[in-house]
């Protein structure tokens, strides 16, 4: 399993407005199986800086340790790292010309050159982990929301990562499907998976996390406990954010 | 009530910004769905009748045209059909072989275009430029005598090669369309799982921009079909040019060229329906 540190993490966008700060010096460790859940309005940068774990985006400063390999760093193999860290998405992003069965073998296979065989019974066995044994051969389309953002995470455990990254895999779902895809991921968690989230699901976090941490405008402004964080928040703006939507 | 209909104006605005599709990068992104490359070529699907009702009406006028020609008038009708269909295996040869080459270096242009590379996209867009800004017939004649010089080719061959890189350059620009009309996030999927670059477009990206692009490459074929009758100044002996060397004999100019049109048109006709009826199979099939 693996250990994120965040070290002093900064990314501006340039913008024709000008420079957009989008998130400044960030510092945050997740420890070996930890589940760490970040929360905050929109637009303050949480996704930006989950984002930039994977080298989806490139941080402008500073330096992210995954099992003490600098993923800014120039010579680092991103790939290797992406093999490593797992990502769902928001919009599930499931490829819609394959099967959920090819969409799950795909990586696998094509990476990991894992033999066909081999890679649909991961898959099958993945499948049967997020309840979704009977889909194997459908196409996503043909899936609800909930659906594909369970197939989205098996694809992601197909190959085997050492952490997983969240960004809002609930956001986009009816009400009644996110229950399912919690499940998934509180499983996840309890088998003791290192996990970043962004979430707006409080009760997640109150019942999976170890640790929650409160962006707003680039800053992360207060981590602790998710006791702690909302029982009794320090930071004035935690404070009001928790009221707005609690 | 002021307020409301400045509303309404900017929504129907924002719709339509929305529906017209452009090869333009920096024009408003085009949904996932098709890209509509239009011709001019009416492609009638069945949802839309009045075209496909002015493609029947046009359709069977030229057939029963074409019959009414040869049946009551023989002489000269029939010797003309006659020698101008010796023009159409050419016609096609040269056809179908271009679109192949146009869409084999339309590929690489599109990829191209969209690389990271800033020397291959300005190479590319060099080549798309340059293609767009010179006329195809002047290109044809360009490249056909360019060609000539240097190799000891068929005209054949040197036709073929001239459209190819005519059409490839409009092939690339729909490839590039098609490859950015997939949404962003099957890349970024792709990636996040430790596929390359290359291999994300292998896999995930060309796969679905195929079936995008696959009815505006239909209509370059058809495109191209017309088009191939330019061929007819590289002495290549096409439908256009068999007609020429008819009225050359005969003198029977306006007679010859209704003749050739009929066959264009008859022959445009069924291949626009063809590609009607492949993009809603398309469809069909999700």
């Amino acid at each position: 399993m693996a250990k994120i540190e965040i070290k002093d993490l900064s990314k501006d966008y340039t913008t024709p407005n000008g420079v957009l700060h989008a998130v400044k010096h960030a510092n945050l460790t997740v420890n070996d199986g930890e589940v760490v859940v970040i929360i905050g309005p929109s637009g303050s940068g949480k996704s930006t800086l989950l984002r930039c774990v994977n080298a989806l985006e490139t941080a402008t400063a500073g330096h992210i340790l995954i099992d003490g390999i600098d993923v800014t760093a120039p010579g680092t193999d991103i790939r290797q790292i992406r093999e490593e860290v797992g990502m769902v998405f928001q919009s599930f992003n499931l490829f819609p010309h394959l099967t959920v069965l090819e969409n799950i073998t795909l990586a696998p296979m094509k990476v990991k050159k894992m033999d066909k065989a081999e890679a649909e019974e991961l898959a099958r066995q993945l499948l049967k982990r997020v309840g979704l044994s009977d889909k194997a051969d459908v196409h996503p389309t043909q899936l609800s929301g909930g659906q594909q953002q369970r197939v989205a995470i098996a694809r992601s455990l197909a190959m085997k990562p050492k952490a997983m990254l969240f960004d809002e895999p609930t956001s986009a779902l009816d009400p009644e499907m996110i229950k399912e895809v919690l499940d998934v991921m509180t499983d996840l968690a309890r088998e003791g998976m290192t996990m970043l989230l962004v979430t707006h699901e409080m009760g997640f976090a109150k019942a999976a996390a170890d640790k929650v941490i409160f962006m707003d405008n680039g800053e992360i402004l207060e981590e602790g406990t998710p006791e702690k964080m909302f029982t009794s928040p320090e930071n004035p703006r935690t404070i009001d954010f928790l009221n707005h939507i609690l | 009530m002021d307020d409301k209909n400045t509303i309404e104006e900017k929504i129907r605005k924002e719709t339509l910004v929305r529906k017209a599709v452009s090869v333009d990068p920096n024009a408003a992104k085009a949904g996932p769905s098709t890209i509509q490359m239009t011709d001019g070529v009416l492609i009638p699907k069945k949802g839309e009748k009045h075209i496909l009702t002015s493609w029947r009406l046009t359709f069977f006028g030229a057939l029963v045209l074409s019959a009414i020609l040869i049946v009551f008038f023989p002489d000269p009708y029939r010797q003309i059909f006659r020698t101008c269909l010796r023009g159409l295996p050419v016609t096609f040869e040269v056809t179908i072989f271009s679109i192949i080459g146009a869409v084999i270096i339309g590929t690489f242009t599109g990829l191209g275009s969209v690389s990271k590379r800033r020397w291959i996209n300005m190479i590319c867009g060099v080549y798309v430029e340059l293609i767009r800004g010179i006329p195809l017939l002047v290109q044809l004649i360009f490249i056909y005598y360019a060609v000539g010089r240097f190799f000891h080719v068929e005209g054949l061959v040197a036709a073929i090669f001239s459209l190819s890189v005519c059409f490839g350059a409009y092939m690339g620009e729909i490839v590039r369309a098609g490859i950015q009309a997939i949404p962003k996030g099957q890349m970024e999927a792709a990636i996040a799982l430790g596929l390359s670059r290359s291999q994300a477009f292998r896999y995930i990206i060309l796969p679905q921009t195929v079936k995008v692009i696959l009815p505006a490459i239909g209509n370059e074929f058809i495109s191209m079909l017309k088009d191939s009758s330019l061929v007819s100044v590289l002495s290549l002996e096409d439908i256009l040019r068999c007609g020429r060397m008819y009225i050359s004999r005969t003198f029977l100019s306006l007679e010859t060229m209704l003749v050739v049109a009929l066959i264009y048109l008859i022959i445009t006709l069924v291949l626009s329906r063809l590609v009607g009826v492949l993009e809603e199979r398309l469809h069909k099939n999700g």
